[in-house]
C-alpha cells in the first residue's frame, strides 16, 4: 500500500495526462496503418491486392456496360494489415494515417473505398484494355524511350506482333 | 421538460461490453480507453459496468461464434431500454478474417440492431471514443 | 404542532432529505475527481452522480421473473429509508442540535446496518446466483466490521459516560455537548487507537475498495445490485450517498464536533471541510493504493487490528477514567 501511495501522490501533483481527444487535437504516430486510399490512375488491375487481402476486402470487377474495372475496397472488413500495399506493383494502393471509422449503421454499405479505372482502346486493333500507367513503366525500365512510350498504347497481342517484327 | 432531462442524462451514458467471441485485440482496445490515463473515457462520463441491467451503451467485439450466440441474444435482451449497440472491430460488423468460417454465424446485425460500427482491427481507442461519443447522439434522441 | 413541523422539516430539508442527498452526492463526485487526479486522468465532473441518478430514473426496470417481487421491490426502500431517518441523528455542532433523546446512538448503530441488510434481502430475493454469493459476503462484512464499531461507540460512550459521573452515555447529543465543554475527543490520547479503528471501519462499510468484495464488479458483477435497474438502482445509489453522510457525520460528531464559531454558514462549511479530509483518507486513499481483497483476509484484518486498536482504548479509558 505504501508504494501504491507515493506513487498515487506523486500522480496527483502531476496532473493528468490525459488526451484532449474528443475536444481537441491528438497525435498520430508516424507510420500508423489507417484506411486505405486507392489511386486508380496508378492501377493496372494485376489484381495482386486482390489475392493477397487477408479479410477479403477488395474486390476488383467488370462494370455491367463493359466499359472498364472497378475497384471497390470495404472498410469494414479491412484489417489493416497492409499487404496490399506491401504487394503493390505501383504503389496505387496505399495505407493513408486516417483512423476516424466510427460511422453509423445506415452507412454501413456506404462505407467503401471506390475506384474506376476506364478502359482504353488499343492504339493499332482498337480492342479495350487496361491502360498502363506511367508508375509501372518506371518500374520496369530504367529509362522511357520513346519506343516503349509507343508500346505503352498498344495491347498485348499488338505488343508481341510489334516485338516479332 | 422530458427534453431537459434527456439532455441531462445523455451525459451518463454507462458502458456494458459483450465479447462475442472476439480474439480479445478489440477488448484490450476498450480496456485501455478505461483504464490508461491518456484516453479517458470517464471525461464524458463513461463508466464500464459489469452488469448488463445498468447498462446503456452496448459494445459489442468478436464475430458471434456459433457457441455464443444464444448468450449474446439473451444478454442483450436482459439490457433495459433506451439502448444503444456499437460493434467494434471487424469481426461484428462483417466477419471479417473469419466470415465464411462454419463457426461463425455473424454479422452480428442479422440478429440484433446495432447503430454504430467502429471498423478496424482492432480500431484506435480514439476512433472508439468517436464511436461512443456517436452512439451517445443516437441515444439522446431515444431518452 | 410545531415540533412535529419542525421534525418533517428535518426530514425532509435540512439536514436530512434534500440537504443531506446533495451533500453526499457532491462527496461523491469529488472521491471520483480525486480517484481519477491521483491516476493521472481528468475524471468526470464534479456532478456527474447527480447526472447518473437522473439517467437511471429515465431507465426500464427489469424484474428477473424467478425473484421474489415483493422482497425485490421493497429491498431498496428498506436501505433508504433507513438512511434518510440515521440523517437526522447526527447532530451538526453549531448548526443543529440532532434530536435529543437517550440512547439515539444505539438506534443509530442498528440504522447503520439497514443499507446492507437491504443488500443482502435484495441480493437473494434477485434468485440470481451472483446474488445470492453477494449476499454471504455482505453477511460475513457486516459481522467482521459491526464488532469494531461497537467498541468503538461504547469507549467514546464510557468516556464520556465516567467523565459527567454516570456510567455510560449512549446519547450523541450529551457527547456533543461534552465535547463542546471539554473539547474534541480527538486531542485525548486515550483515544486515537480508537479513531484509527472508526477510520478503518469507514471503507468497510461504504464498500470501496479493498472492502468492495460483496459488490466486486469484476469478479461477481456487483453481486447484490446486479439485478436492479432503472429507478430502483437509483435508490441504492441514493442510499449510498447518505450512508456516506451518515459514517462520516458520525465520526465527526464521536471524535471532532468543535465548531469554528457562531457563524452558521461559517459553520457548515467548516463541517464540509471535515467531511472532505475525512473523506480523502480513509475512502479516497485507501481507495487508490490498495487492491481488492479475499473475504477470509477482510474478516480475519477487521477482527484483528481495528478491533485490538478500540480494545486498547477501552482499557485505557476504564483504567484512567
Amino acid at each position: 500500500m505504501a508504494s501504491f501511495l507515493k506513487i498515487a501522490l506523486r500522480n496527483l501533483f502531476k496532473g493528468p495526462t490525459t488526451d484532449p481527444y474528443p475536444f481537441g487535437e491528438t497525435f498520430v504516430p508516424k507510420g500508423l496503418r489507417g484506411k486505405a486510399k486507392y489511386n486508380a490512375a496508378a492501377c493496372i488491375a494485376c489484381r495482386m491486392c486482390e489475392y493477397v487481402c487477408a479479410g477479403g476486402a477488395i474486390q476488383i470487377r467488370e462494370v455491367a456496360d463493359k466499359s472498364g474495372l472497378e475497384f471497390i475496397l470495404w472498410h469494414n472488413t479491412c484489417t489493416f494489415c497492409g499487404l496490399c500495399e506491401y504487394y503493390c506493383p505501383t504503389k496505387a494502393i496505399r495505407l493513408t494515417e486516417d483512423y476516424h471509422t466510427a460511422h453509423r449503421q445506415e452507412d454501413k454499405y456506404r462505407y467503401v473505398e471506390k475506384g474506376f479505372i476506364k478502359y482504353v482502346n488499343c492504339a493499332e486493333c482498337g480492342t479495350p484494355m487496361v491502360p498502363i500507367s506511367p508508375e509501372l513503366l518506371q518500374r520496369a525500365y530504367r529509362q522511357v524511350n520513346r519506343e516503349i512510350e509507343r508500346l505503352r498504347h498498344l495491347c498485348p497481342k499488338c505488343r508481341q506482333k510489334r516485338a516479332l517484327r | 421538460m422530458t427534453k431537459l432531462l434527456s439532455k441531462i442524462a445523455k451525459r451518463s451514458p454507462w458502458l456494458y461490453r459483450i465479447n462475442a467471441g472476439s480474439c480479445n485485440g478489440c477488448d484490450v482496445e476498450l480496456a485501455t480507453t478505461a483504464c490508461i490515463p491518456r484516453y479517458d473515457v470517464e471525461r464524458l462520463g463513461c463508466k464500464y459496468c459489469g452488469s448488463p441491467k445498468h447498462a446503456d451503451i452496448v459494445l459489442i467485439t468478436g464475430p458471434l461464434t456459433a457457441r455464443v450466440r444464444e448468450k449474446v441474444l439473451r444478454l442483450y435482451e436482459e439490457i433495459p431500454d433506451p439502448k444503444v449497440t456499437v460493434a467494434i472491430g471487424v469481426c461484428p460488423i462483417s466477419g471479417g478474417v473469419f466470415r465464411d468460417s462454419y463457426a461463425i454465424t455473424g454479422p452480428i446485425d442479422n440478429y440484433i440492431p446495432v447503430d454504430v460500427n467502429v471498423p478496424g482491427c482492432p480500431p484506435r481507442p480514439q476512433a472508439i471514443i468517436d464511436g461512443i461519443i456517436e452512439a451517445i447522439k443516437i441515444w439522446e434522441t431515444r431518452l | 404542532m410545531t415540533d412535529i413541523g419542525h421534525l418533517i422539516f428535518n426530514l425532509l430539508i435540512f439536514p436530512g432529505g434534500l440537504f443531506a442527498i446533495v451533500l453526499g452526492l457532491l462527496l461523491m463526485g469529488i472521491d471520483r475527481k480525486i480517484v481519477a487526479r491521483f491516476q493521472r486522468r481528468v475524471g468526470p465532473p464534479l456532478y456527474q452522480p447527480f447526472i447518473d441518478l437522473v439517467k437511471l430514473t429515465r431507465k426500464e426496470i427489469i424484474v428477473p421473473e424467478t425473484a421474489h417481487l415483493q422482497a425485490f421491490r421493497l429491498a431498496p426502500l428498506l436501505g433508504f429509508a433507513g438512511m434518510i431517518v440515521a440523517v437526522i441523528l447526527i447532530p451538526i455542532a453549531g448548526v443543529y442540535q440532532g434530536l435529543e433523546f437517550s440512547g439515539d446512538l444505539l438506534v443509530l448503530l442498528y440504522l447503520l446496518s439497514l443499507p446492507a441488510i437491504a443488500l443482502m434481502i435484495g441480493g437473494s430475493a434477485s434468485s440470481s446466483p451472483f446474488g445470492a454469493v453477494g449476499f454471504s459476503r455482505e453477511m460475513v462484512m457486516m459481522m467482521s466490521y459491526e464488532l469494531p464499531l461497537l467498541l468503538v461507540l461504547l469507549t467514546v460512550a464510557l468516556k464520556v459516560g465516567l467523565k459527567t459521573g454516570g456510567i455510560a452515555t449512549f446519547s450523541l447529543s450529551k457527547i456533543v455537548g461534552f465535547q463542546l465543554e471539554n473539547g474534541a475527543l480527538l486531542f485525548d490520547y486515550t483515544m486515537l487507537p480508537a479513531l484509527v479503528a472508526f477510520l478503518i471501519f469507514i471503507p468497510g462499510t461504504m464498500g470501496v475498495v479493498p472492502f468492495d468484495i460483496p459488490e466486486a464488479e469484476t469478479e461477481i458483477v456487483e453481486g447484490p445490485i446486479l439485478e436492479y435497474s432503472g429507478s430502483w438502482l437509483a435508490l441504492f445509489k441514493l442510499t449510498n450517498a447518505l450512508k456516506m453522510v451518515v459514517v462520516l457525520g458520525l465520526a465527526v460528531a464521536l471524535f471532532f464536533p468543535t465548531p469554528l464559531g457562531e457563524n452558521t454558514m461559517l459553520n457548515l462549511l467548516w463541517y464540509f471541510l471535515k467531511y472532505l479530509i475525512l473523506l480523502v483518507i480513509s475512502i479516497t486513499i485507501v481507495r487508490t493504493s490498495t487492491g481488492r481483497i479475499r473475504i477470509d483476509q477482510a474478516f480475519k484484518f477487521y477482527l484483528k487490528y481495528p478491533t485490538a486498536l478500540a480494545l486498547i482504548s477501552l482499557v485505557l479509558t476504564l483504567v484512567k477514567g
